[in-house]
């Protein structure tokens, strides 16, 4: 069978937000702006960066990407994340190490309804029209510039988004903690696809040791409707999920 | 109704220096066996570097050995990747015809362009492309093989005039195939003259009207070689036994095992937006409607598993909506014993094959003559 995680989730957990329940309400958001790169990574730490309930993929990948959501129950808010390319059983999923936003509040937010690792930073998302540039800087020191170079229009009916998988704790998961899966659908209104290109990425910053870009796929920059919705599955983070997956809805 | 096997050759972990070697002689030994129970045709695809799920990446090579091992049995190339970063088209054009002078005219030529980004991008092809090439170099084969000198200005490559040898021993050149996943493909076969070449699992309801239409239009093609090769094979998996539940049961797992495997490739599609990949490969067709990584894999109508008679009525229903071969995978990852896939494909050959028309083994797909 595929190889699976070997993450010790223990450690994890102790920086892993609590979950405030499993009943949370949707958040859909009109006039997103989401960057996404797609990278091959070092093969050495595939599967030392998953959990055990998740397969790495054939060749492993990580995603950067970079949002600004114009609007939300808790204002207006940009978010940055970097994920491991993986499988949930059979389904296509990324792994969230670390995220950043520039609200405290999305960060408090995200964290306790959605499982979102989220610390405050100053992300910002830039469109030029030869690229588009999304930024993170901790404390003034830039942990993040990933690019989209070139942009070219296509249709948005190409693009996959793969689901994200959140790592967090839970008043029910007996210490073992659980993995959210968040799973929002996408109405494009524009997509554009380019080269990737990261030039800052500061592993420590991102939960990401051992993270090694060494191929780029591809970078998409997109306008839609999109959000948060509510939580459907929830998975135990120690177990293959084709026998630890709970349904809730 | 004729009969097939076809081989992913999946090497399951952990690996030591007598897997690979394992998983090729038993697959040898099935070869020789559905040789010897009048099975017309074995399939090997080309893939690489897709880990445990299939290690055939020279498919050429063991269908050699199959073809030097028996004595009906038609030999599958196929799919081979018409993608000039991963197969020159010459090369093509040259192992082919070396593969049916070995096989003494036993061969069958499928093309196809990949699906995963695994591949692809291993070899930097543009996945944006792989159509259109696929599309120039099947148009070129045929000439390959029957112009005395060849020469080509294209945008997959191009070449000065050159005698491509050896000659395929079948005249004009055997017959032609493409391998049909995405939706769509079927129409590009049909209107090329080329047999479809199924390598989706199941989904009787949806198969019919795509096999209507390839009939439909294959009526009035433009045939990219000197032969229409008009000829629905599907694929599915083949577990018989005389107990029903067993067969059944063994069955689906042989299916789950395949599915779970092929879901972890990086497909095309899910890496690399674009248009030309509009299917998430075989994911779609095993899951259709999962989102839960708790669902089990779903099984698809028209499985040939279980029970000679189970496997009977399945067959039927392939052959009542156009189907004219099916092709049987027998394994996935070893998790069916040597002894029961052997087994299985004696007790298909002596309960399952007599129900059905028998024509005559080792001729050539249903060919007509088309001419361009």
């Amino acid at each position: 069978m595929p190889l699976s995680g070997t993450l010790d989730v223990a450690p994890r957990l102790a920086d892993a937000p609590k979950l405030d329940n499993y009943d949370t309400e949707a958040w859909e958001i009109a006039g997103v702006e989401l960057l996404s790169l797609t990278f091959e990574i070092d093969d050495r730490q595939m599967t030392a960066a998953l959990p055990p309930a998740l397969h790495p993929t054939i060749p492993p990948v990580a995603y950067f990407s970079v949002a600004a959501y114009p609007e939300s129950p808790i204002g207006p808010f940009a978010l940055a994340q970097v994920r491991v390319g993986c499988r949930a059983s059979a389904l296509p999923r990324g792994f969230l190490l670390r995220a950043y936003s520039d609200s405290p509040a999305a960060c408090d937010a995200l964290g306790r309804r959605w499982g979102y690792q989220c610390l405050p930073a100053d992300v910002r998302l830039r469109r030029y029209h030869d690229r588009v540039v999304g930024t993170v800087a901790v404390d003034g020191r830039e942990v993040l510039r990933a690019s989209l170079l070139d942009p070219q229009p296509i249709s948005g009916g190409s693009i996959f988004h793969v689901s994200t998988m959140n790592l967090a704790r839970a008043d029910d998961d007996g210490g073992r903690g659980v993995l959210v899966q968040v799973d929002p659908a996408y109405t494009f209104h524009r997509a554009e696809r380019g080269a990737p290109e990261v030039a800052t990425f500061e592993r420590d910053a991102w939960n990401a040791e051992g993270i090694e870009p060494v191929w780029p796929v591809t970078a998409t920059f997109v306008r839609c409707d999109t959000g948060f919705p509510r939580i459907r599955y929830v998975l135990d983070a120690q177990q293959p999920a084709r026998t630890g997956t709970r349904k809730l809805r | 109704m004729k009969f097939g096997i076809f081989y992913e050759i999946s090497v399951p972990r952990p690996w030591d220096p007598e897997s690979e070697r394992t998983v090729y002689e038993r697959a040898l030994e099935q070869v020789r066996l559905a040789d010897e129970l009048g099975f017309d045709q074995v399939w090997a695809v080309e893939h690489h570097f897709l880990e445990e799920y299939s290690h055939c990446s020279s498919p050429e090579i063991f269908l050699t050995a199959c073809a030097v091992q028996t004595k009906r049995i038609r030999v599958g190339h196929g799919i081979v990747v018409c993608v000039p970063q991963i197969n020159h088209p010459v090369r093509i054009a040259e192992r082919a015809a070396t593969l049916d002078i070995i096989s003494g005219g036993r061969l069958e030529m499928g093309t196809g362009r990949s699906a995963t980004w695994t591949e692809l991008g291993a070899f930097c092809a543009n996945p944006d492309d792989t159509k259109k090439t696929w599309d120039e170099i099947v148009r070129c084969l045929p000439k390959m093989w029957t112009q005395e000198r060849f020469s080509h200005e294209g945008a997959a490559f191009r070449m000065p005039p050159r005698a491509i040898l050896p000659r395929p021993y079948q005249k004009p050149h055997p017959p032609m195939w493409v391998a049909i996943t995405s939706p769509g493909t079927e129409i590009d076969g049909a209107d090329r003259g080329l047999g479809w070449l199924g390598l989706t699992f199941g989904g009787l309801e949806e198969q019919e009207k795509r096999i209507a239409e390839y009939r439909r239009r294959i009526k009035v093609c433009e045939p990219v070689g000197e032969v229409v090769n008009e000829q629905v094979n599907t694929v599915n998996f083949l577990y018989c036994h005389e107990d029903d539940a067993t067969g059944v049961a063994k069955g689906r797992r042989l299916q789950g095992t395949f599915g779970y495997m092929a879901a972890q490739l990086l497909s095309a599609r899910e890496a690399y937006p674009t248009p030309s990949y509009p299917a998430l490969g075989l994911l779609p067709q095993l899951r259709p409607d999962a989102d839960s990584p708790g669902d089990s894999v779903r099984v698809p109508d028209g499985l040939c598993i279980g029970s000679p008679d189970r496997i009977i009525e399945a067959i039927k229903k392939w052959e009542s909506v156009g189907a004219d071969r099916v092709n049987f995978l027998l394994n996935a990852m070893e998790v069916v014993p040597q002894e029961e896939v052997l087994a299985s494909l004696r007790l298909f050959a002596k309960e399952v094959m007599p129900k059905f028309a028998k024509t005559e083994s080792a001729e050539p797909a249903a060919v007509v003559a088309g001419g361009s």
